[in-house]
């Protein structure tokens, strides 16, 4: 894929908006707790900053792709910082490392599988736009 | 009219391969210049190249002092006339014409169904007159006015800027919306109108072949890209699919499962996730191919596709747009025929194909067509008399044709044993790939690498973005600096290049060409330049030369093309390409309701880079036809949400739109 900073944005917030909180829905019903919600919502909010990052990284290839490699290579990241701060830090009180690693995955294969099919069956433009929606 | 004054002319282009066919009056003459009665488009037909009179009831050919000559059956004809019989073969450079009666015996009124008088009348008058000259630089406004591709067949009408239908004496036909090219721009368009909302009635598309990819398929077999081979296109870039999912790869992966070839589907997902870090996907040409037959019959393409050729477009004086075209019937005598839409699309593909010149030059002289070859053109017989006795094939360009001859080649090498020896002429070592910002293109043994032809972001990342804001100006330099000629970084043709270079059998050797010859051992010699310091060598000897530097974009090799820019004062783009809006609106013909939309190679120098790319056209028509339902055209409606979401549906259980 090529997204842009703005379509990176844009679909997160969609994926997390609508698939991601389906799956989380399933994992908060199966776990009894709201935390899987709240863990949900730091994903988004750090999400931004990770956004411009990759952005930068990707404007150094000279395709300016971002290859699904490095998805999953950000999605690893990305959990990894998380895991720190839940686990390191303390902000929350933590779910068990398997539920969070059950979780965090479904998700991010859900919103992945999700960004290579439906979004372009429901927005025919948005391959071409950089992943932006709106 | 005497009806013997009829003759058809059947002929193959040497280029494209288009099978043709004509019936015309005589007197006719035969020339590269658009004034004659059949214009050969090619460098080694004179201007006005031969002359078919008749005199006493009979067929006269006289050659007009062409450079090149005439052969009629076998034989030089010179300049005095010649008895024309037929059935006869006429060779004129790379051409060859077969000439016969036309067929029925009703010849009298097969030319009244194909003429009109008033055309008939035009075309007498055009000999007796001098040729009217095309203006090319559009610098005078006379030469415009009469600027046409065919003037000799045109109504006198088709003179006016503006035509008042009220003044037409033929019947024509209305259409809502019309494709000229019937190629692959016009099927992603029309797959775009149809699925949009739009009556398969209310459209038409008239072109050359009846598969939507008939020219395409005959410029990847004559490039060595059989049917069985692999593109160089992105997965998700479907022409049969206006969503791009699932792509190839994914529905060659589920193919291979259906099947039971689960490695090889386990290959593909590796590939198609890892990628570019393994080898990029591509998908067979076939596949590809079989796709858009399934694509064509669920949108009734055979229903709106007509076969023929259109000679030239008018804006009509109710805001719409007259279509001038000859319909080609098999069999049947050509019919003159017009017909009225009020949204046009123009996608008539590559208006020509480059040629070195001196490559050019050599084959001007020595009428030698078969030894120097275009990688486009058919020249199947260079890898035949190689396989049989092996030689020496220079090649030149670095491109991705040039990959897949060499790939050809070291085939031969291997399967036949054919002693076959490769030299690769550049004219420069290439040593660091191109630089855009902070990134850098890879380079090995001079050839350059990129997965496709313009960088992946350039279709719909940031690069795509970055494009279209840009100034006309600002877009050639960026053209520039994404493009150039790259091949694709395949792991085969790499490990081929390292082999070939270890083993001796491919070489590479730098300069410029100064001309080519046929040197007294029965060879091909190449005389360098000599103030290149490149080398220390002067000549080069061969026994074939393959030009594959690439097809040019020149609009006014396009009759049709040239004919419309000229008429209407078409502004370019600053790459000469035909100038569009960002939603690939030709905005100055727009004129009343009727708008008129392009796409392809012609578009090159606009908003997008990849114009002449499966995903390309298929943006343009996204652009092209969101337009259109923005200003209500009949039947569109916005192709979002859920109702994408159904129509996509709709493609996938292969029900109609
Ligand atoms: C060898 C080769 C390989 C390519 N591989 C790929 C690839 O793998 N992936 C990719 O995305 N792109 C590829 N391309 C580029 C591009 O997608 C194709 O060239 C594509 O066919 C372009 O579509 P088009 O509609 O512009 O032209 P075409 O498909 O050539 O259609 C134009 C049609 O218009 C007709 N025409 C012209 N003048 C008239 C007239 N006056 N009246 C009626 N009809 C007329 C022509 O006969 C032709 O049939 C390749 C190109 C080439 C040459």
């Amino acid at each position: 894929m090529t997204p842009t900073l703005f379509g990176r944005w844009q679909s997160r917030f969609f994926l997390l908006g609508t698939v991601g909180s389906l799956t989380t829905l399933l994992f908060a019903v199966l776990f009894r707790s709201l935390i899987p919600f709240i863990l949900l919502a730091v994903v988004l909010l750090l999400g931004l900053g990770w956004d411009v990052v990759y952005d930068r990284l990707q404007k150094r290839r000279w395709d300016r792709d971002w290859p699904p490699t490095l998805q999953l290579a950000a999605g690893v990241a990305e959990g990894v910082l998380l895991a720190g701060l839940l686990y390191g830090a303390r902000l929350l009180p933590p779910p068990t490392p398997t539920q969070f690693v059950l979780h965090y995955t479904a998700v991010w294969l859900t919103t992945f599988l999700a960004s290579q099919s439906l979004m372009r069956l429901i927005f025919p433009r948005w391959r071409y736009h950089g992943g932006q929606w709106i | 009219m005497n009806p013997t004054t009829l003759l058809t002319l059947h002929w193959r282009d040497p280029l494209t391969g288009e099978s043709r066919t004509q019936t015309a009056v005589y007197p006719l003459t035969i020339g590269r210049s658009p004034d004659n009665t059949i214009q050969l488009n090619s460098s080694f037909v004179s201007s006005h190249h031969l002359r078919i009179e008749d005199s006493d009831g009979q067929a006269w050919l006289q050659d007009l002092g062409s450079r090149n000559g005439t052969r009629l059956n076998g034989k030089l004809v010179g300049k005095t006339a010649v008895l024309l019989t037929t059935p006869s073969h006429i060779e004129i450079g790379p051409y060859s014409l077969h000439l016969t009666q036309p067929p029925g015996d009703g010849r009298t009124a097969t030319l009244t169904n194909l003429l009109d008088p008033a055309t008939l009348a035009a075309i007498r008058q055009s000999y007796q007159q001098p040729a009217p000259a095309l203006a090319f630089s559009s610098a005078s406004d006379a030469l415009e006015a009469t600027g046409s591709s065919e003037p000799a067949a045109l109504p006198p009408i088709f003179q006016q800027r503006v035509v008042p239908l009220a003044a037409l004496n033929q019947p024509y036909e209305s259409k809502t919306y019309l494709s000229v090219g019937g190629g692959l721009g016009s099927f992603a368009w029309i797959n775009h109108l149809v699925v949009y909302g739009a009556a398969p009635d209310d459209i038409l598309t008239i072109g050359f072949e009846p598969k939507p990819y008939g020219r395409y398929q005959r410029l990847c077999r004559n490039s060595q890209i059989p049917d069985h081979e692999r593109l160089r296109s992105n997965s998700d870039s479907c022409p049969d699919n206006l969503w791009g999912w699932p792509g190839y790869g994914v529905r060659e992966m589920w193919g291979a499962v259906k099947n039971g070839r689960f490695s090889h589907a386990a290959t593909i997902g590796w590939q198609l996730f890892n990628e570019p870090y393994v080898q990029t996907y591509t998908p067979v040409a076939g596949h590809v191919f079989a796709a858009i037959d399934r694509e064509a019959e669920r949108i009734g393409w055979r229903q709106l596709w007509r076969h023929g050729r259109v000679r030239a477009i008018r804006q009509t004086d109710d805001g719409r747009y007259l279509v001038a075209y000859t319909h080609l019937r098999d069999g049947q005598p050509d019919q003159h025929r017009l017909v009225v839409c009020r949204y046009l699309h123009l996608a008539v593909g590559y208006p020509g194909v480059r040629f070195l010149p001196d490559l050019q030059a050599y084959r001007a002289q020595s009428g030698d067509f078969r030894r120097v070859v275009n990688a486009y053109e058919a020249h199947d017989h260079v890898y035949d008399a190689l396989a049989q006795r092996g030689g020496t094939v220079l090649i030149r360009g670095r491109g991705i044709v040039a990959s897949r001859i060499i790939q050809r080649l070291h085939e031969l090498r291997t399967q036949h044993g054919s002693p076959i020896a490769i030299l690769h002429l550049m004219r420069q070592p290439l040593a660091e790939g191109q630089q855009f910002d902070h990134a850098q293109r890879e380079v090995s043994n001079h050839w350059e690498f990129q997965p496709f032809n313009w960088p992946k972001a350039a279709w719909g990342g940031d690069l795509r973005r970055q494009l279209e804001q840009a100034s006309d100006a600002e877009r050639k330099e960026l053209l520039a600096c994404w493009g150039g000629t790259t091949t694709a970084d395949r792991r085969d043709w790499r490990t081929m290049v390292d082999d070939g270079l270890r083993e001796g059998w491919y070489e590479i050797r730098f300069g410029a060409v100064q001309g080519v010859e046929a040197a007294e051992n029965g060879r091909l010699s190449l005389t360098l330049q000599r103030d290149t310091t490149l080398t220390h060598q002067t000549s080069l000897e061969a026994d074939f030369i393959i030009d594959a530097t690439g097809l040019e974009a020149g609009l006014e090799s396009n009759g049709l093309l040239r004919d419309l820019v000229n008429q209407y004062d078409l502004p370019r783009n600053a790459r000469g390409g035909l100038k569009v809006s960002n939603a690939f609106e030709v905005e100055a013909l727009r004129h009343g309701e009727g708008r008129v939309y392009a796409s392809g190679i012609v578009t090159l120098g606009g908003p997008f880079a990849a114009v002449d790319s499966f995903l390309g056209l298929q943006f343009a028509a996204l652009r092209s036809v969101d337009q259109l339902t923005a200003v209500r055209a009949t039947g569109l409606r916005r192709l979002d949400g859920l109702r994408s979401l159904n129509q996509w549906t709709r493609w996938a259980i292969g029900a109609k739109p």
